[in-house]
């Protein structure tokens, strides 16, 4: 019998999940000069939808988790040479003021022109994958590959420990780069609760004709969703991503997988913090495993001797 | 088998994992299970048991014991000081229901949900051979009799010792005597502040063959007291530390949580007959998740 267990159910998953998805926001912005051109990106986005299931294979699977962009802008500048005219004088006898041509320039600032398009209303993404949970074992004292692959997908600096490491193995993947069954449906669903909304200006009827729209959408939705769904099936039954960008989205996804894991436990791990001058009080960690099935995941270890 | 059915987390940790656990604290602070007065620290060999730690703990230079005054002679006009050791070894423990720890007759069988503990404590002294007291008797003679005479010492009243340093006799060897202690301990939740905790509470304790009877329960006494007061309380979990910190996980993935989460203990018996549940050899705690706005 293991000397260490501990077990996570499925529905704590499904709300650590849920919980994920209200809390994860990604924002980030940057504006780079390349001299004539001036590029720049500002980004801001959060999830919503998706699922979580354990299963019985070991795996975890998320479905159409989509990606919502409350910002996606794309900056582009251009600085074009400045051009000036006028500003020469012409010498009049005394008492007769010089007569100066004011100087007018154009093209004066950095950027000239710029432009920043806002594509968060016309791109939406549905990601669904599945993974299989893995233990791994990370021993410090190990030389890395060189070149390292890892180094621009480390997520968290890599660690100086020997460590016990729980990786998300990608087993297939659906990437839907751009989400049309929900892009339709946001557009048709905009379109119309403005127009009822300039219609009626407020009180229960439009309240209701609101919630009937919303489910008219809701059904455009699902229905342009159905080719995707039944890629997705076939991808679950063969377990290989279907489609060409999904194959190498799943590629992706494992390199990057591999590089970071959703857990990690120091080996020794400190039980008591160093205090006063005293050395932390460290525990071996032997035989860590871990194993899902529909129900539950549990992590099962000894304490080395 | 299923371990979630009944509550959001479970963890379990066997009697063997724990009694490793114990005797790398044991190797890593020997200064929790060892006390003794500074005289040991140049002279270990003299005490009661060898000092057992981790090449680590001499490398940091940490102490193998904890600091003690020396033992007071009590009535010394000039303060004399006895070196003394207190030391705890073979720190075991045995869950509910086997039968690792054999318990003496006084405390039973270990009832269900129970848990025992088992372990040694010896007792040294440095006691003052002859030649120490041809020396220190005229000293201690010249100032009873300094004393004598002034407002504070009488021959009804001892004066409170002065504080002056007490003169410590190094010791040549070490008197020593071990005695075994038993107890059986439950767990329990309970609160400190606002938090959950897992802790640790004393049924009985018993110290086997001890002669006289009164000795044996001045010394179960005082055991039971330094286990109650000064050992037990320092040994509360906190509930996050048992089972899983989902928000410094967050936390360390960069994410700010707005909801409030916490662990709470399955309650019982609505969720669960026993709460820790003490059983198959194995303390096990059953918790929920529970997240508020």
């Amino acid at each position: 019998m293991a000397h260490l267990t501990v077990a996570v159910s499925e529905a704590t998953f499904i709300r650590s999940f849920d919980l994920l998805k209200r809390n994860f926001v990604f924002q980030d912005s940057d504006l780079q000069d390349h001299g004539v051109f001036t590029l720049g990106y500002d980004v801001k986005m959060h999830l919503e939808g998706g699922t979580v299931d354990l299963r019985a294979d070991n795996t975890v699977q998320i479905k159409e988790l989509d990606i919502r962009w409350d910002r996606l802008k794309v900056i582009i500048g251009l600085d074009i040479p400045e051009i000036c005219v006028g500003g020469g004088c012409i010498n009049m006898p005394w008492p007769i003021p010089d007569i100066c041509l004011p100087r007018i320039c154009i093209f004066s600032g950095d950027p000239d022109v710029s432009i920043s398009p806002d594509f968060a209303s016309f791109v939406a993404q549905e990601i669904s994958f599945t993974g299989s949970l893995d233990a791994r074992y990370f021993d410090a004292s190990l030389p890395l590959p060189s070149p390292d692959p890892c180094v621009p997908l480390r997520v968290v600096p890599l660690t100086t420990n020997n460590q016990w490491q729980i990786f998300l193995d990608p087993q297939t993947m659906d990437i839907d780069l751009f989400d049309f069954p929900d892009i339709v449906g946001n557009l048709i669903e905009n379109a119309l609760t403005s127009a009822i909304t300039a219609l009626i200006p407020g009180g229960w009827v439009r309240d209701l004709i609101l919630a009937i729209i919303g489910g008219i959408a809701d059904l455009i939705r699902a229905i342009l969703d159905i080719p995707d769904d039944i890629d997705e099936w076939l991808s679950d039954v063969f377990n290989v991503s279907f489609g060409l960008l999904d194959f190498i989205g799943t590629l992706v996804l494992d390199f990057f997988a591999s590089c970071n894991p959703i857990y990690r436990i120091d080996d020794p791990f400190e039980i008591l913090p160093a205090a006063s001058g005293l050395i932390p009080v460290r525990i071996p960690i032997r035989n860590l495993s871990v194993r899902a099935d529909d129900l539950e995941m549990v992590v099962r270890a000894d304490v080395g001797a | 088998m299923v371990f979630t059915d009944r509550s959001d987390l479970y963890a379990a940790v066997h009697e063997d994992g724990l009694n490793r656990v114990m005797r790398h604290i044991m190797l890593q602070r020997p200064s929790l299970f060892n006390y003794a007065t500074p005289f040991f620290a140049q002279n270990p060999d003299l005490l009661c048991v060898p000092i057992k730690a981790a090449p680590e703990v001499f490398a940091a230079g940490n102490p193998l014991f904890t600091v003690q005054s020396p033992l007071p002679v009590l009535g010394a006009a000039q303060p004399v000081g006895l070196n003394y050791c207190v030391q705890f070894t073979d720190v075991q423990l045995d869950f509910h229901d086997s039968d690792t720890i054999k318990l003496p007759p006084e405390l039973g069988e270990l009832p269900p949900q129970r848990f025992a503990l088992r372990l040694k404590g010896c007792f040294g002294l440095g006691c003052l051979p002859d030649d120490y007291y041809t020396d220190l008797i005229p000293l201690e003679e010249l100032f009873a009799v300094a004393q004598a005479g002034k407002e504070r010492f009488s021959f009804t009243h001892v004066a409170e010792r002065q504080p002056r340093d007490p003169i410590v006799p190094p010791a040549r060897r070490l008197t020593c005597f071990c005695l075994e202690l038993f107890a059986v301990l439950h767990f329990e939740w309970g609160k400190i502040g606002t938090d959950d905790y897992l802790k640790v509470r004393l049924d009985g304790l018993e110290i086997v063959d001890l002669q006289p009877v009164e000795m044996e329960n001045i010394i179960e006494c005082y055991a039971e007291a330094v286990l109650r007061l000064g050992v037990l309380p320092r040994l509360s979990i906190k509930i996050e530390k048992m089972v899983l910190d989902i928000t410094a996980l967050l936390r360390q993935q960069g994410i700010a949580v707005g909801q409030q989460i916490s662990l709470q203990p399955a309650p019982v018996p609505a969720a669960v007959p026993n709460n820790p549940a003490v059983e198959d050899d194995q303390l096990k705690v059953f918790v929920n998740l529970v997240v508020t706005p």
